[in-house]
């Protein structure tokens, strides 16, 4: 009796592990500020946000323009 | 902007180990990135491996010895030389320490009878109950949690290491091992020591695979949950042989 609770127990938590393991971890998981910090992603992250776009309307620069 | 953008936004620092990976991800193709299903699936394929091993090692149990030493050294291989050649030395280090954990459970049901199959149901129990845990945020691994467990941890290995030395002498600490209430108590510790290092593991795969770090990580990450899967097998085991000798 005892054998056969602790193989269903076993089986259906290899189950359970199978399927819940694809599936994304919750919002609340994720979203938090003090998360892990696995790995150092400053400097990438500094340099993905300084885009060297400018925005705004483009205009033509003529030579003749007044400086 | 949300609270995990943000903190992608203006960065993160930490484990030097994983810096290289989590630092290149943007250059690495979509199909060539970790996924969760991967990390599953190699874990999956390392169980089966695992399971094998434990098939010859229950019907060898001399190979026990030699197993456990040789899976000692893939893993630390796989730890501290190459994380990337996860792939190649992960299934043999699943297949040996199979071996192992097959012997040594031979030893374990030659004196308890069924003691096996309890720490089976009560390791698959755990990993299952402490995912769901982690995955629907019940428990939060943060920075101080894992310095916590990373603590225990090494505080755990180091006196075991002692205990291993003294042992050459004749002595030992003579506590960890007894079956008395310090003795048990020490044990549940370190099986509660052993389930919390799974959470750390679940917490690295979820995020590589969300910073889509290279695939080969998938197999680091299966390779992660089965040292800590083994450890704990190992631990509930000896917390059950001292709780059925008393």
């Amino acid at each position: 009796m005892n054998a056969i609770f602790f193989s269903i127990l076993a089986i259906f938590s290899l189950f359970v592990f199978m399927n819940l393991g694809k599936i994304k971890a919750s919002k609340k998981q994720m979203d938090r500020d003090d998360r892990i910090k696995w790995g150092n992603r400053r400097r990438k992250s500094f340099f993905k946000n300084r885009s060297t776009i400018i925005e705004g309307k483009a205009e033509e620069v003529k030579d003749d323009t007044e400086k | 902007m949300s609270k995990h953008s943000a903190l992608n936004t203006f960065g993160r620092s930490g484990n030097p180990a994983f810096t290289r990976n989590f630092d290149n991800t943007s250059a690495i193709p979509q199909s060539e990135r970790m996924t969760l299903d991967g990390a599953v699936n190699k874990t999956a394929i390392l169980l089966s491996i695992c399971f094998g091993g434990a098939f010859i090692g229950w019907n060898m149990p001399a190979l026990a010895m030699p197993g456990l030493i040789i899976g000692t050294i893939l893993a630390f291989v796989t730890i501290f030389r190459n994380p990337a050649k996860a792939g190649t030395t992960a299934p043999f280090y699943a297949g040996f320490e199979g071996i192992a954990l097959g012997g040594i459970t031979v030893f374990a049901e030659a004196q308890y009878p069924g003691i096996g199959i309890q720490a089976i149901g009560l390791t698959f129990g755990i990993l299952a109950s402490l995912l769901f845990c982690y995955k629907s945020g019940i428990i939060k691994p943060t920075e101080n949690f894992r310095l916590m467990i990373f603590s225990a941890t090494m505080g755990i290995a180091i006196l075991y290491l002692v205990s291993f030395i003294m042992s050459f002498f004749g002595s030992g600490i003579g506590f960890i091992h007894s079956n008395g209430m310090f003795g048990i108590g020490f044990s549940l510790f370190v099986v509660g020591i052993a389930a919390l290092n799974l959470v750390l593991d679940f917490d690295f795969i979820e995020e590589g695979a969300e910073q889509g770090l290279p695939k080969y990580m998938e197999w680091y990450g299966a390779f992660s949950l089965m040292v800590t899967l083994v450890w704990l097998y190992i631990e509930i085991l000896r917390l059950l042989m001292k709780l059925r000798s008393r």
